[in-house]
């Protein structure tokens, strides 16, 4: 009688939804954990102890993907539709594409000028243009029917933006050691 | 047998026992038991009344192990059968160890696992062993003053152990025959002993600065949920470089010889007393050798001040990977000795823009915070009381082409955590897969720590690239990490515990134990009868109060009924069987319970789920 695999929503008992308010998520997490975690097992049955990491690891897991943007919205995907966007995909937007260059010419410059308040200005930038894609993400996950090609791109324009997100941190490390 | 049990429903049939647990500091140069008694944490001393137990072993010619100030009166007079420091040589090759200075006068040697070992008159002693004789003496020592056994224990680990240092130090515990509940880090430690006194919910950063490595945590404290959230550190910065970068000065001043060793040993001794006095005065005089001078505060601040700017650099990295500033710190707890140096003091308030937290003795609060920890795993706490949520400190990785190491479960992810990864071959026809298990933030295979190397045999020849070989990672709680790989197509698979390359193997174990039982003239078949009764009461226990606490909401009158049955088999077979049948009545058990179990773990999780959305509204 053991129940089909739950995706990760289900697990915290939401709809699978792209919009998620991560702190509460957080906080449901722990909720949960205090009452599944090893450490509850710790005198237990070795059986009641491996169910207890099993559930543990894969809340574990299905938070660190909810509470990623761009994995959320590719385990979404998945689940919706069976694509999978997480392994090397291409996008034809040749628009995105300048854009992209661009940024990518921005940061490089402000790297090699040593510049910690340009930088921060930059950072600044990416974290609304990140905003904005995360709206435009959501409403596109609420459209019925999924225009999955619009989706597919939204991921990869958000993957973009976290990875330079990820790549101005690396640069003011640099700046700032 | 209980003729008449009258219970109140919903609660256990069996009256609450206290257990014993107790939390040990297994520190490098002191070691310090701790136990929770009428509320309160304390660290147990010996009879003559001192807490700090030296972590000394020495081995004499005619087979007495002396541990702690008894064997720190060998030091110099028989250096090469005294051990000190050994946890520098856990979970380490002959290689990475052979240049540490502590070891100079012991002869070390390869074990045949290429474990490092040191060859004494009492045979050769590997750090396993020795750390064991440690843990013996300080549990000896719990049980002498709380009169009874120790149930179990937790052990703390510094933060940057990986897993081959932590694999050891939990198979040293094995060896001297205690129950490990948990091995927790050091700073988490020592965050559970100040913010279980104060309460105080937030961000908690715990700045450990010890003799030679200095660890960085960031925890969040909240509604009893104890979340690390980051660590970071140098294992191989400390209050020592304080003492070199003196002693450097003193002997430039009195112009000595950079190669004089003796000389240099001695500005060593000098520059720690030197430090150590200008913690609470402002200039002493000096006389080192030939040299009189003076030195004073100022002029040692300006010396160390490289080295502590260091450490800040490794709270700003570790800030960082929490999404932190330092102004959100809330408070910051000072641990390890070199936390009594002012300038530390100033330049870490300076940092986080508030004082730190000094008040428990540094050299005891990790100690300390062990025993709280060990006092809830053992459930002599009831269920609403804190819980510890731990991270993995170093990435873990697997070697891919060229030398590299691509991480499939990064540093700071929660535990227990399992990560998989699907890999190909790059031969035609290739029919095995070498997986070499790394752990490590570079890039390069050969800059990561080597944790094991295994092979995956039996992959049915295809085209290269079309076979989908799956290597899952699992962490476990106490961040040990299981590999298995499996070929997808096929099903073939291959898995193994990660023993560490310079760990110890079981058939090891199982030998250690059992010469070690011999010592103590214990006959060894009789105590592993005596373990697997007390394990076998132990599950009778948990499943009687299980049953009590919602048998008759999830069960059957049947499936109630088997469990009862297979409980009654075991409670006679612990008094009358021997260890196989216990085992197999235990198995039996389990067996009958695994649905119940399952059903009750889900129960638990609605509760929760329902009981958060209340909290919500």
């Amino acid at each position: 009688m053991t129940k089909a695999q739950q995706n990760y929503f289900e697990l915290f008992g939401l709809e699978p939804n792209f919009s998620i308010d991560v702190p509460k998520l957080s906080a449901k997490l722990r909720t949960l954990l205090n009452s599944v975690h090893p450490d509850r097992f710790a005198s237990s049955g070795s059986q009641q102890q491996m169910l207890s990491m099993q559930k543990t690891t894969q809340l574990n897991d299905a938070f660190a993907v909810l509470k990623n943007p761009v994995k959320r919205a590719q385990y979404l995907l998945q689940l919706k539709t069976g694509i999978d966007t997480s392994k090397e995909h291409t996008v034809n937007d040749p628009e995105f594409l300048m854009q992209q260059l661009e940024l990518r010419e921005e940061l490089e410059e402000i790297s090699s000028s040593n510049d910690i308040g340009k930088l921060n200005q930059f950072a600044d930038k990416i974290d609304e243009l990140e905003v904005a894609q995360e709206k435009q993400m959501s409403e596109l996950f609420s459209q019925e029917p999924l225009d999955t090609d619009e989706l597919q791109k939204a991921i990869y324009k958000l993957q973009f933006l976290h990875k330079t997100l990820s790549d101005i941190e690396l640069a003011e490390d640099k700046l700032l050691s | 047998m209980a003729l008449l049990q009258i219970s109140e429903p919903g609660k256990s049939t069996d009256p609450h026992q206290h257990r014993l647990a107790a939390g040990i500091d297994l520190g490098t140069t002191n070691s310090l038991i701790a136990t929770v008694r009428s509320g309160k944490a304390e660290t147990l001393p010996d009879l003559e009344g001192d807490h700090i137990l030296p972590s000394i072993v020495h081995y004499a010619k005619d087979g007495t192990v002396s541990v702690g100030k008894s064997a720190k009166l060998f030091v110099c007079s028989d250096a090469k059968n005294t051990i000190s420091s050994v946890k520098r040589l856990m979970g380490r090759g002959l290689k990475d160890v052979q240049k540490i200075k502590e070891f100079s006068a012991n002869q070390l040697t390869a074990s045949g696992t290429g474990m490092p070992a040191v060859e004494t008159e009492n045979g050769i002693k590997n750090p396993v062993e020795v750390s064991s004789e440690i843990l013996k003496a300080l549990v000896k020592r719990a049980e002498d003053s709380l009169g009874d056994e120790l149930g179990g224990v937790v052990i703390t680990v510094p933060a940057y152990f990986d897993e081959a240092q932590r694999q050891a130090t939990k198979d040293a515990a094995q060896i001297a025959g205690v129950k490990v509940l948990r091995l927790i880090s050091e700073p988490t430690a020592a965050a559970l002993a100040y913010g279980l006194d104060t309460g105080s919910e937030g961000i908690h950063a715990i700045y450990d600065l010890g003799g030679g490595t200095f660890d960085i945590s960031i925890l969040r404290l909240e509604k009893g949920v104890f979340e690390v959230m980051a660590t970071g550190g140098d294992s191989a910065l400390g209050g020592d470089d304080f003492d070199r970068a003196i002693a450097g000065y003193l002997v430039a001043q009195a112009n000595i010889d950079k190669g004089d060793r003796s000389a240099y040993q001695m500005a060593m001794i000098k520059a720690r007393e030197v430090k150590e006095a200008l913690t609470s005065k402002e200039s002493v005089e000096i006389n080192f050798m030939h040299w009189k001078g003076s030195m004073d505060r100022a002029l040692m601040e300006s010396l160390i001040e490289p080295i502590v700017d260091k450490t800040l650099a490794a709270c700003r990295r570790t800030l960082k990977d929490a999404g932190l500033k330092a102004s959100e710190v809330q408070d910051i707890v000072m641990v390890g000795g070199s936390t009594r140096v002012p300038l530390v003091r100033q330049k870490v308030e300076d940092y986080f823009g508030k004082k730190p937290l000094t008040d428990i003795d540094p050299d005891k609060v990790v100690a300390i915070g062990a025993a709280i920890q060990a006092d809830v795993l053992i459930g002599n706490k009831s269920d609403e009381d804190m819980l510890l949520l731990d991270v993995i400190p170093l990435s873990l990785g697997v070697e891919t082409m060229g030398g590299l190491a691509e991480k499939i479960i990064p540093r700071n992810t929660p535990i227990p955590i399992a990560r998989a990864q699907e890999f190909t071959t790059y031969k035609d026809g290739q029919t095995a897969m070498a997986i070499h298990v790394v752990q490590g933030e570079r890039e390069l295979v050969e800059d990561c720590r080597s944790l094991a190397r295994f092979e995956l045999r039996g992959i049915p020849p295809m085209v290269a690239g079309a076979a989908r070989i799956k290597v899952t990672y699992q962490v476990d709680a106490d961040g040990l990490l299981k590999v298995t790989a499996e070929e997808t197509i096929t099903g073939v698979k291959s898995d193994i515990a990660v023993k560490p390359s310079y760990g110890l193997n079981d058939e090891q174990i199982t030998s250690m134990l059992q010469s070690s039982v011999s010592h103590a003239e214990e006959d060894m078949k009789a105590r592993m009868l005596r373990e697997q009764q007390v394990e076998g009461k132990r599950v009778i226990e948990a499943v009687e109060a299980a049953l009590a606490e919602n048998g008759d909401e999830l069960l059957s009158k049947d499936e109630r009924h088997a469990i009862e049955e297979a409980l009654k088999q075991l409670a006679y077979i612990i008094e009358n069987g021997d260890i196989e049948a216990i085992e197999e009545a235990i198995k039996v058990v389990d067996k009958s319970t695994e649905e119940f179990a399952s059903r009750r773990m889900d129960a638990s999780i609605a509760k929760a789920l329902v009981g958060h959305e209340i909290d919500e509204i």
